[in-house]
C-alpha cells in the first residue's frame, strides 16, 4: 500500500460513511424536503454521466470518435438497452462485453 | 434487536435473519458478478491487488469505486476525486433517511453500522419484506441477514475479480466491463425528464472541459447538470415513479 492508495482508500471509506450513515444516525429528527430529495436523486445519474460520456466519446489517445463511433460507445448503448428491456445488470453487462467485442472484431475502433 | 447483542439472539430473530439472508439469494448472483466486474477494473485500472482489496472490503462502494478509478489513475485532485465518491453515493443518502426513520429505536452506534453496511438491493428488500409484513416484529434481524448475505456475494465476487484479473488476458478488456456496470447502473436512473437532461447537460460539459487540470471538468458537469435537473424538475416536489 503506498501513500497514494492509503488516500484514496479513505477518500472512499469516508465517502461511505457521509452519504450513508449520516441521515440513518439522525433517525427520525430529521426528513428531507422534497426539492431536496430531488436534487439527491437527480445527482447520481449526472455524476455517472459526467464520468462516462468522456470516456465513451473519445478514443484511447483523447480524441473525439469518428462517424462510425467507438467499440466502447455502442457497448454502451447495447448495454443500456438490455437494461431498460431485462432489468438484469449481468445479462446486461453480458450484451454490452458482447457487442464490444463485436464491434471491435469488424473494425470499429476501441 | 435493537440494542444488537449479536451472539444472543432469540430463535425467531435467528429464523428472521436467515429469512433475510435467502431472500438476498435471488439478487446475490447478480451482486456477486458486479463485485467481479469491479475487482476486475481495479486491478486492470493499475491497482496493486493488496490496494484493491483493502478499499473493496473497507469502503463497500462499487459505483463509487468504478466511477473514481479513472479520475485517480488520470492524476484528479483530490477533493475532485472525493466528492464524485460522495455525489455518487448520494442515493444512498435518500435511503438513509427512510431507514433512520425504520430503525430509529436502535442505538446510535448501531444505527451507523446499519447505514454503512446498506447496498442498494438490500434496501429494496427490506422495503418490500415491510409491505408484505407490515408487523415484522424483527426488522433489524432480517434486515441484518439481508445486509450479510448482499456483503458476501459482493466481497466474493470483488475478492475473486481482484485476484484473478492478473490471469485474465489483456485482449479481452474486461475493464470495459468496469465502465459497463456503470452504464447499466445510469441507464434505468434515465426514465424521467429531469434526469435526461440533467445527465446530458452532466455528460456533455464534462466532455467540453475535460482538459481541464487535475478533472475539474467532472466537477463542472456534475454542478450543471444537478441545476438542469432541478430546474426541470416539476415545483409540486416528489415525482410519480421517482
Amino acid at each position: 500500500m503506498t501513500a497514494s492508495d492509503w488516500l484514496y482508500m479513505v477518500l472512499l471509506v469516508t465517502a461511505t460513511a457521509l452519504t450513508r450513515s449520516t441521515l440513518v444516525l439522525l433517525g427520525n429528527r430529521i426528513s428531507l424536503p422534497p426539492r431536496v430529495e430531488s436534487a439527491l436523486r437527480y445527482a447520481p445519474a449526472c455524476a455517472l454521466s459526467a464520468i462516462l460520456l468522456p470516456q465513451l466519446l473519445t478514443t484511447a489517445q483523447g480524441q473525439l470518435i469518428g462517424w462510425q463511433g467507438s467499440a466502447a460507445l455502442w457497448a454502451a448503448v447495447a448495454t443500456t438497452v438490455t437494461m431498460w428491456l431485462s432489468r438484469s445488470m449481468l445479462l446486461a453487462i453480458v450484451c454490452g462485453m458482447a457487442a464490444y467485442w463485436l464491434f471491435r472484431a469488424v473494425g470499429v475502433p476501441v | 434487536m435493537p440494542n444488537m447483542p449479536l451472539m444472543r439472539l432469540t430463535a425467531a430473530e435467528k429464523a428472521a435473519f436467515k429469512d433475510g439472508f435467502v431472500d438476498m439469494m435471488g439478487p446475490a448472483p447478480g451482486v456477486l458478478a458486479w463485485g467481479l466486474v469491479t475487482g476486475v477494473a481495479m486491478v486492470k485500472m493499475g491497482l496493486g491487488t493488496i490496494p484493491a482489496a483493502a478499499i473493496s472490503i473497507t469502503s463497500y462502494a462499487g459505483s463509487a469505486q468504478l466511477a473514481s478509478l479513472p479520475l485517480v489513475v488520470g492524476g484528479a485532485a483530490w477533493w475532485v476525486i472525493w466528492l464524485t465518491a460522495i455525489v455518487i453515493n448520494l442515493r444512498f443518502t435518500v435511503y438513509a433517511a427512510t431507514l433512520g426513520q425504520l430503525f430509529a429505536e436502535a442505538k446510535p452506534w448501531h444505527r451507523v453500522l446499519l447505514g454503512y453496511f446498506n447496498g442498494d438491493v438490500t434496501f429494496l428488500r427490506l422495503l418490500a419484506h415491510l409491505e408484505r409484513r407490515p408487523d415484522e416484529p424483527h426488522r433489524f434481524a432480517f434486515y441484518w441477514g439481508a445486509v450479510a448475505g448482499n456483503w458476501l456475494a459482493w466481497q466474493i465476487g470483488s475478492l475473486l475479480g481482484i485476484f484473478a484479473a492478473t490471469q485474465i488476458p489483456v485482449s479481452w478488456a474486461l475493464e470495459v466491463a468496469g465502465t459497463l456496470a456503470l452504464v447499466a447502473v445510469l441507464a434505468p436512473a434515465l426514465r424521467n425528464r429531469p434526469a435526461v437532461l440533467g445527465a446530458a447537460v452532466a455528460g456533455l460539459l464534462s466532455y467540453a472541459s475535460r482538459n481541464l487540470p487535475l478533472h475539474l471538468g467532472v466537477m463542472v458537469g456534475l454542478l450543471a447538470g444537478i441545476a438542469t435537473a432541478m430546474a426541470a424538475a416539476p415545483r409540486a416536489g416528489r415525482e410519480a415513479g421517482a
